[in-house]
């Protein structure tokens, strides 16, 4: 089987999936995209990513606590993976590999 | 801190297509999004994003969540539904089988009405151009009536086909059951399932053919078509198709050439016959018929495609006057194939009905009884709703909402009726052979037809909505509030509408069970008419092979060996009718006057021989009086119709022959027993042509066996080529009673139906009526009360609906059945004793019913009803 991959926005959901550990769910990773990376994103599309994300096992996840601000809703707490997370590791791995062969000289 | 709660409208928005495990948390997000804008943007704008952001959801990645999830919701609940119901249902079994068995029952009854109804309408329907095809009727006025009927002249069909440009063809056919031997080798067969028609009559009709061609088998005179299971019985496994066979015997036969074999015909159509021969074959030997006066065939025709009925009805009016010299009144119409069966009844030259009122009325009592059975049900879950309050009450507590109620009742009605539509199902497979003989139809069950499971089920589901619905709709509107709180709802049991559900119920028992009363007095009353002949050891044999030849031999033998006391040749049995004419002339007679005579051609001593009542003059006794060869004896009603004072030694003329009258005859029965008695004459044996029947009046001193015995042998001798065939006098006339006893049947076994529907309603109702009151009878006993009292209370109770359905239904079925019996001449008059004789039956068997339950309550002892509470 080939090996799968992940597209970039995915791949971003996934990373912040990752690191937001406990506080992460639609909303919350919306803004943070909104404020780490200065992109405009939809509510919609983050909800829609996570759960293919989570129908290919890289994610899973739990129903957590609601809060007033969201008028007493529960959340959909995602956490990654250990096949998430050996994605992301080989991605990223991919990623260095595919930096050496830049010419250093640009950067200096 | 602004406080501003999220547009509602846009979260029911997002719950029509948010799947329900997802919504939850969208919803969150969705309302967290929103708090958040608040702070950065106006409450407008938040607002839109709001709206703007949920529309954003409306997406393939969400909506394609949903499908499995909905699906499987719903289901739960509906398994739910189920096991409640069954829970119900088996907690409940003497109610169950109630609704159950009513159901079922009404089902059937309506399954098996419906398969007739719906067999009576493809009758004839399956002719390719059965739009194009009509039947020609002749219509004449006669003493200021029009009268209409289907036998026209035989030269009708060639003239229409020679002088009218819109009709394509015109077939004369006829199938009178005239007696043919078939003889091929050894084999003989006597058949009398002929027609004669013309050449195109096979292509007119469709009929198929499994050997020849429809356009020329009939090309040669000298051929016969014959039907498969008529080649099988001749031929064996040899093929039919271009071999001979041969008719008649000896050389007076003829040898015919099968030129097409059909295939058997369909059992739902008018024409019955086993093989054909073409016209062109009689008019070999007896010569082309031209004359306009005999109408003894059945004309069909078909006109070209587009051709107006009506402009050629005009043109086709007019036909019989201008072929005829002499002022013949007699008009030709057209009438449609398709209306034939159903539609062939005409009043005073308009079509008024036919056979389609008897299968409207199946139509109606079919539905009646669906209907009772569905009242069964209503009124038995209605009053039992007290039962199902704490459920409906609870489940709405729990979040149920009124739609959700009524589906799950309808469902429970549904499942009600989908085991009653099993069962019918097995019983109308069971029963149906013996519903086709009773009404003489070859009805099936057409399994692999999609309708038919298409039909059932719709049937069934129909039936449950009907049954269902108005206890839904009620059971659902319980106010959750009250029932838990302790308040019942109406334990008094009583309700208009149950009220007038039974009087329904009951009304429609008392239609059916005077119906039934007035049919069985009919047919006693008129079995129990004086025929005025003595049916009694008389037995008639037709003139077939040699016996014609042969009969004064087989007379003078039979008399001598003393196997019968008198014996008589006539052209007719006594049973039937042969041949009537309003053309008899008397001295005196009105030139307007158009009464028809029954014409009967005897030999000698037909009266003694019949046992006919000689009032005036005498018999015929060629013996003592040779002339009574031209003599004639008339019947009571013929000589009231010539106005006779003095009938003896009157003249009459008959087709010019001059005959004298020497006798009256007391009137009998000639042809049907429903109806006035008709004129009839009684001819002497002047020509020999007319007579094919000996009429024989068994030895009263010998056995009926032994007789029988003599007349075989005889018949043998005489007759050696023909089976020996007889038939007793009294079951032919027995054979007329044939369609009332189907009526009689029907009616009998719908009262029972509809009496057993409704009782077992009623005793359904009337247990539960007193299981509601077993309170209130306890405190009555207390207090002093008579079992004989409290029963009368309850008993009252259930029979006062039944009282108002005598009273409103009683007059309605006295209508409908003087209606019915209208149709008869020689009728009962209902009297004023059948509706209340009816009305007490149906009384007493509904006040039997009430009081096995209202006195068992009567009599408990009161402790154990008030003891508990």
């Amino acid at each position: 089987m080939a090996k799968e991959f992940l597209g970039e926005f995915e791949e971003i959901i996934l990373t912040l999936v990752a690191g937001l550990q406990e506080d992460a769910y639609g909303a919350a990773i919306a803004e943070e995209i909104e404020t780490r990376l200065k992109r405009e994103v939809n509510l919609s599309a983050v909800h829609v990513t996570l759960y293919r994300l989570e129908d290919k096992g890289l994610i899973k996840s739990k129903f957590g606590g609601g809060t007033n601000e969201r008028g007493g809703r529960k959340k959909r707490i995602f956490t990654i993976t250990n096949s998430g997370l050996a994605m992301l590791k080989a991605m990223k791995e991919a990623r260095v590999d595919l930096w050496k062969l830049v010419p250093q000289l640009q950067i200096a | 801190m602004m406080k501003a709660n999220p547009p509602r409208g846009a979260l029911r928005m997002l719950s029509w297509f948010c799947p329900g495990h997802l919504y939850e948390e969208i919803e969150g997000d969705l309302i967290q999004q929103f708090s958040r804008d608040l702070k950065r943007f106006t409450k407008g704008r938040s607002r839109r994003r709001f709206y703007w952001n949920m529309i954003r959801f409306f997406r393939p990645g969400i909506l394609l969540r949903n499908k499995p999830t909905t699906r499987l919701t719903s289901l739960d609940m509906f398994t739910n539904y189920l096991k409640v119901a069954f829970r119900v249902m088996l907690r409940n079994k003497g109610y169950s089988f109630i609704n159950l068995f009513s159901l079922a029952l009404g089902i059937t009854a309506f399954a098996f009405l419906f398969l007739w109804i719906q067999n009576e309408f493809t009758y004839d329907q399956f002719h390719a151009d059965k739009d194009r095809i009509y039947k020609a009727w002749n219509r004449v006025e006669a003493n200021g009536k029009i009268n209409c009927w289907d036998v026209t002249a035989r030269v009708l069909a060639p003239t229409l086909n020679e002088e009218y440009s819109g009709v394509e063809s015109a077939v004369s056919y006829t199938a009178w059951g005239e007696q043919h031997l078939f003889v091929r080798g050894d084999k003989r067969l006597i058949k009398t399932s002929g027609a004669y028609a013309d050449s195109t009559f096979l292509t007119m009709f469709s009929f198929p053919l499994i050997k020849g061609d429809a356009r020329t088998v009939f090309q040669n005179p000298q051929s016969i078509v014959i039907t498969e299971s008529f080649a099988r019985e001749l031929f064996g496994d040899e093929e039919a198709f271009g071999e001979n066979v041969y008719i008649g015997e000896g050389g007076d036969g003829l040898s015919l050439t099968v030129t097409g074999v059909l295939k058997d015909l369909p059992h739902n159509t008018d024409f019955h016959f086993e093989y054909m021969i073409p016209y062109s074959l009689v008019e070999k030997f007896n010569g082309k018929e031209v004359y306009w006066g005999n109408n003894s065939v059945y004309t069909f025709v078909k006109l070209k495609e587009g051709v107006d009925i009506g402009s050629f009805n005009e043109q086709v009016k007019n036909i019989v006057k201008t072929h005829t010299k002499d002022n013949d009144e007699h008009e030709v119409f057209l009438y449609p194939l398709t209306k034939m069966r159903l539609y062939s009844k005409f009043e005073n030259g308009v079509p008024s009905g036919g056979r389609i009122e008897i299968i409207r009325l199946m139509g109606i009592l079919g539905v009646c009884l669906l209907v009772i059975a569905c009242i069964n049900f209503i009124n038995l879950s209605t009053a039992r709703a007290q039962r199902r309050s704490k459920e409906v009450a609870v489940r709405k507590v729990t979040g149920a909402f009124r739609n959700s109620l009524v589906g799950q009742f309808l469902c429970e009605s549904i499942l009600l009726a989908f085991g009653a539509g099993m069962l019918s199902l097995i019983a109308v497979y069971l029963g149906l052979p013996f519903f086709s003989r009773l009404i003489n139809e070859n009805l099936t069950l057409q399994f692999s037809n999609l309708n038919f499971w298409i039909g059932g089920i719709s049937l069934i589901l129909i039936v449950g909505i009907l049954a269902g619905s108005y206890p839904a709709l009620y059971l659902s509107a319980f106010k959750p509030v009250k029932i838990l709180k302790g308040m019942a709802i109406s334990t008094s049991g009583k309700s208009l509408i149950r009220s007038v559900l039974v009087v329904i119920q009951f009304g429609v028992a008392i239609s059916l069970i005077v119906s039934v009363f007035v049919v069985q007095r009919q047919i006693n009353y008129v079995q129990n008419r004086d025929t005025g002949y003595d049916k009694k050891n008389l037995v008639y044999q037709y003139f077939t092979g040699t016996l014609r030849k042969n009969y004064e031999s087989y007379k003078n033998e039979l008399l001598q060996l003393g196997a019968a006391e008198s014996i008589t040749k006539t052209s007719t049995p006594i049973t039937n009718r042969w041949s009537n004419t309003d053309g008899i002339e008397w001295e005196g007679k009105d030139p307007n006057d158009k009464t028809l005579f029954e014409r009967i051609y005897e030999d000698n001593h037909f009266a003694t021989t019949a046992g006919l009542t000689v009032i005036r003059g005498r018999d015929m006794d060629l013996e003592k009086f040779p002339t009574d060869s031209t003599a004639a004896v008339l019947n009571e009603a013929a000589v009231k119709a010539m106005g006779f004072a003095d009938p003896i030694g009157q003249i009459i003329k008959d087709n010019g022959i001059e005959w004298h009258v020497i006798g009256v005859v007391k009137d009998f029965i000639l042809t049907s027993p429903f109806n006035k008695v008709e004129p009839v004459i009684l001819f002497g044996c002047k020509q020999s042509w007319p007579f094919a029947v000996a009429h024989i009046k068994l030895s009263s001193s010998k056995s009926t066996q032994e007789s029988i015995a003599i007349m075989a042998d005889l018949a043998k001798k005489y007759n050696p080529d023909y089976p020996f065939e007889y038939e007793f006098v009294d079951v032919a006339y027995a054979r007329k009673f044939a369609n009332l006893e189907a009526t009689r049947m029907i009616t009998i076994l719908a009262s029972f139906l509809t009496i057993l529907i409704a009782g077992l309603g009623l005793l359904g109702l009337s247990t539960y009526l007193v299981e509601v009151r077993v309170k209130e009878i306890g405190i009555r006993k207390v207090m002093g009360g008579s079992v004989l009292s409290i029963t009368n209370m309850l008993t009252w109770a259930s029979i006062r609906p039944i009282l108002f359905a005598v009273l409103i239904f009683g007059p309605q079925a006295w209508f409908a059945m003087n209606w019915w019996l209208s149709s008869y001449p020689y009728r009962i008059s209902i009297g004023i004793f059948t509706i209340p004789l009816a009305a007490l039956t149906i009384i007493f068997l509904a006040v039997l019913i009430t009081t096995t339950q209202t006195i068992r309550a009567a009599k408990a002892n009161p402790v154990n009803s008030l003891r508990s509470e």
